[in-house]
């Protein structure tokens, strides 16, 4: 079983300490100009090379990771905080206000996201914040009406009925007996959610809408490695692109490993849910 | 007359844990066209195994010994596609659960078509007149029109019906039924096995029945075999051995049925062993009151009874008494000074809405109204359908009422927090009334953290304490409801329940899903507790015997309508 959640889980693990350790590994400046040797191919000095102003592409990665993790994490926690709270309260819901909650849910789910994110960026001021928000505000709809219908269902279950009888209110409920129980979905969606931030910042930065310039993400590197496609550079288009492709596949290998762990046992991961750490299973 | 089926030797051995775990060993059945051979146990008998060595359903890993012959064909020797299509054309199956049996997305004509058509080569339109002509054949009112149905329209007796359908759709010789009628209430029930009767006799079919329930065994079958830990322990004609059992295991199956007027069920003391722990001697012995050094030795082999033909049993020590008289005598009803009210109904009517907007509605109960003192054991008895489970949920404020209810003088609506939870619901399923991720521990401390109890040391001791009051070993306490038994979530749930101090315990079916012994076990605690404790229950069943156990009352519901309440008598 660790074995299996060691290989669904590496390439996450890997690209994440690309990011962190990258600095201390390849400590070059990605900001240093070296005007000597604009566009350099990969050499020894240079592992792949340098770009238009001679700077460290390698150095520019690490640090175009970091930056992008540094605006994609929050906005999944974002993304999941607001997607899961909103299908709880749409899942306890009844009468008109959960027709209500569901109907503005479907009005939100219809809004193609890229156009949204796009207003939101021409309006507001960039910055990793700013950013960051708008990922996250416009990437939780789909999760909210998942954990909304798992939620109906597992409250209409005998043993959420017998939980009630003995008098648990709905905040109990929640944390003790329907969080946990989805805390599987939850873990997939959370690991899915972040690749999609990645991507959704990619192609905010792509289109010149990321985080402004000095900072570096993986999209605007790529953007402006297209720029120079006719000069033959290719190390300064396949590895960002490789790098997005990378964590979108980082993230959907991680998500099916607890998908496939967790049906044939129920894996810790929920116990962060639940104040009761002893309603674990000893063994 | 030759034989339909016959097995010799036939034994089975299941891959777990990476080993060869023989599960069923040494059987030997026959079966005659147009007669009926039950096979009768508790789950983990090796009944449905047996049965499904027949065609060959074995799950991967599976080996087989033996000879099974199938109107002479040893079908063992068969390769997998010349099996599948003989079995396919000669077999008829009927599950336990037709609903999952069927496909929920295809029209019952179209399921019943395909057997036909995969096997008798007929033309699409040819095969549905077939298939109206099969479900006219079972009883199936506008077989034309309700052909082009989904199985989710037809209702649980009729749903069984298409399955028997689909299984005779090919003419087959043999038909294999296992638990065709669990779940089902017991009118219709009988109705599945009149229509059984009737196409066994009609098409001379060989019918291997598959049930744990005796009684029934004993009116629809002409023999029967009971299975007690892979290997068949007794077989003989069904009347008579159900009247005069030779096995130890069959008198103590019997006695602990409850029936009418049979006092308490008597329950089996232990559990009946692991595929991993079956033992070379007799594997009831541990569990048998009559057990001698021979029996913990050596295995008895089957021998032929005196009293008639064909009735053989393993056992050194077979009884000699008919079963009549061997029912524990009854321990006159528990009977507190029964004054006072601790539940009062007036005018109870529930209704549920049809659709979202809809204006008309299904009446599920109406107009009940009853009292109870404390302490009272009132039994609701009533067929599927009838209202009583509608009534447990509204006594219990599950679903919306209309009409008043009094718990201990004060109306139900206005009950908040503590004072509601004097009433505790029992479910039929116990196995989804607790949290599949929560150990049963902290089931019961989370019952009692709601009553208010914060110190986790005191609730770890009060949940152990409880755990024994209903008969289980603290051992189980950090054990998640997937890996109990039946009989062990049941209690457990029972012990969540009285976590929380109830005056009234409603109990929904408590023992419909459970084996006959578990059951005459839970039903004992049950009675036990109430003397104990003083708690009163109503008994929400299906089964008269269950609530003549229990009730000091039976109220009997029709179509909605309490239509009797009496007294019940002990015998």
């Amino acid at each position: 079983m660790l074995n299996k959640l060691a290989t669904g889980a590496a390439p996450l693990v890997l690209l994440f300490l690309f990011c962190l350790l990258g600095p201390a590994i390849w400590p070059t400046d990605p900001a240093a100009l070296n005007v000597g040797a604009p566009l350099a191919a990969p050499s020894l000095s240079y592992p792949l090379g340098t770009d238009a102003l001679g700077r460290d592409e390698l150095a520019r990665l690490i640090h175009g990771g970091r930056e992008t993790l540094s605006v994609a994490v929050p906005a999944t926690l974002l993304a999941f905080t607001l997607g899961t709270g909103y299908g709880l309260i749409a899942g306890f819901a009844s009468g008109i206000l959960a027709r209500l909650l569901m109907r503005l849910l479907d009005a939100l789910l219809a809004l193609p996201s890229l156009v949204v994110l796009l207003c939101g960026a021409a309006l507001l001021p960039l910055n990793r914040v700013t950013v960051g928000g708008l990922i996250g505000v416009t990437a939780w709809f789909a999760l909210a009406r998942v954990v909304r219908t798992e939620i109906m269902s597992l409250r209409e279950r005998d043993f959420a009925q017998a939980a009630r009888q003995l008098g648990a209110g709905p905040l109990h409920m929640a944390r003790r007996h329907l969080l946990p129980n989805i805390a599987r979905l939850l873990t997939v969606n959370a690991t899915f959610l972040l690749g999609d931030s990645v991507l959704a910042l990619s192609a905010l930065s792509f289109l010149g809408l990321g985080v402004p310039p000095p900072a570096a993400s993986w999209g605007s590197m790529l953007q402006s490695g297209i720029g120079l496609m006719d000069l033959g550079a290719w190390w300064l288009i396949l590895p960002p692109g490789f790098l997005i492709a990378g964590s979108l596949f980082a993230a959907a290998s991680a998500g099916r490993m607890f998908l496939s762990e967790a049906s044939n046992q129920q894996t810790k991961v929920f116990w962060f849910f639940s104040s009761e750490k002893n309603s674990l299973p000893s063994s | 007359m030759g034989q339909t089926l016959t097995l010799s030797n036939v034994g089975v051995a299941l891959q777990r844990g990476g080993r060869q775990v023989p599960v069923v060993e040494n059987i030997s059945l026959s079966l005659a066209a147009g007669e009926t051979l039950a096979i009768v146990g508790e789950s983990g008998s090796g009944k449905t195994t047996t049965a499904l060595a027949i065609p060959g359903l074995l799950p991967e890993g599976a080996t087989v010994s033996g000879q099974i012959l199938l109107q002479g064909q040893d079908l063992r020797r068969l390769a997998q596609r010349a099996l599948r299509k003989l079995c396919g054309a000669r077999i008829g199956m009927v599950f336990q659960d037709p609903l999952a049996a069927l496909n929920p997305t295809m029209r019952v004509g179209a399921q019943i078509t395909e057997a036909i058509r995969l096997h008798l080569g007929l033309s699409r339109r040819a095969a549905w007149a077939r298939a109206v002509e099969l479900l006219n054949e079972v009883g199936i009112e506008g077989a034309a029109a309700r052909a082009a149905d989904y199985p989710h329209m037809f209702s649980g007796g009729m749903r069984q019906r298409v399955m028997i359908a689909a299984a005779l759709a090919c003419d087959p010789i043999l038909l294999i039924a296992d638990e065709p009628t669990s779940g089902l209430d017991a009118d219709l029930k009988e109705q599945i096995f009149t229509l059984l009767a009737r196409l066994r006799a009609d098409r001379r079919l060989a019918v291997l029945l598959i049930s744990h329930d005796m009684s029934l065994v004993a009116r629809h079958a002409d023999r029967a075999s009971v299975f007690y830990a892979g290997r068949c322990v007794e077989t003989g004609p069904a009347a008579s051995m159900l009247r005069s059992p030779r096995h130890r295991y069959t008198c103590a199956l019997l006695r602990a049925a409850p029936r009418l007027g049979g006092g308490v069920p008597a329950a089996i003391r232990g559990a009946m062993p692991e595929p991993e722990a079956f033992a070379a001697s007799c594997r009831f012995a541990p569990r048998c009151d009559h057990a001698q050094a021979e029996c913990v030795a050596t295995a008895p082999a089957l021998t032929a009874a005196p009293d008639d033909e064909g009735h053989i049993a393993a056992c050194f020590y077979p009884a000699t008494t008919p079963v009549a008289g061997m029912h524990v005598p009854s321990a006159a009803a528990p009977s507190p000074a029964l004054s006072g009210e601790s539940l009062r109904v007036e005018g109870l009517t529930v209704r549920y809405r049809r659709g979202y907007r809809s204006g008309t509605a299904r009446v599920a109960v109406q107009d009940v109204s009853f009292q109870m003192a404390p302490g009272e054991c009132l039994g609701v008895v009533g067929a599927s359908g009838s209202g009583k489970t509608s009534l447990a949920h509204a006594i219990v404020h599950m679903v919306p009422y209309e009409g008043r209810v009094l718990f201990r003088g004060e109306p139900l609506s206005t009950l908040r927090g503590a004072a509601l939870r004097r009433m505790q619901l029992v479910f039929q399923n116990p196995a989804a009334s607790l949290d599949p991720i929560q150990t049963a521990g902290a089931a019961i401390e989370e019952a009692l953290e709601l009553g208010g109890l914060r110190d986790r040391r005191q609730r770890r001791a009060r949940a152990t304490a409880l755990l024994e009051q209903v008969g289980l070993a603290n051992s189980l306490l950090d054990r998640l409801p997937g890996t109990l038994s039946g009989g062990q979530a049941q209690r457990v749930a029972i012990a969540r329940a009285l976590a929380a101090e109830p005056a009234l315990l409603v109990l929904d079916e408590p023992t419909a899903s459970l084996d006959v012994s578990t059951a005459a076990g839970l039903l004992t605690l049950l009675r036990d507790l109430a003397v104990r404790l003083g708690v009163g229950y109503i008994v929400i069943t299906h089964d008269v015997a269950v609530a003549s156990v229990l009730a000091h009352r039976v109220a009997v519901m029709q179509n909605g309508r309490l239509v009797e309440i009496r007294n019940n008598v002990p015998s």
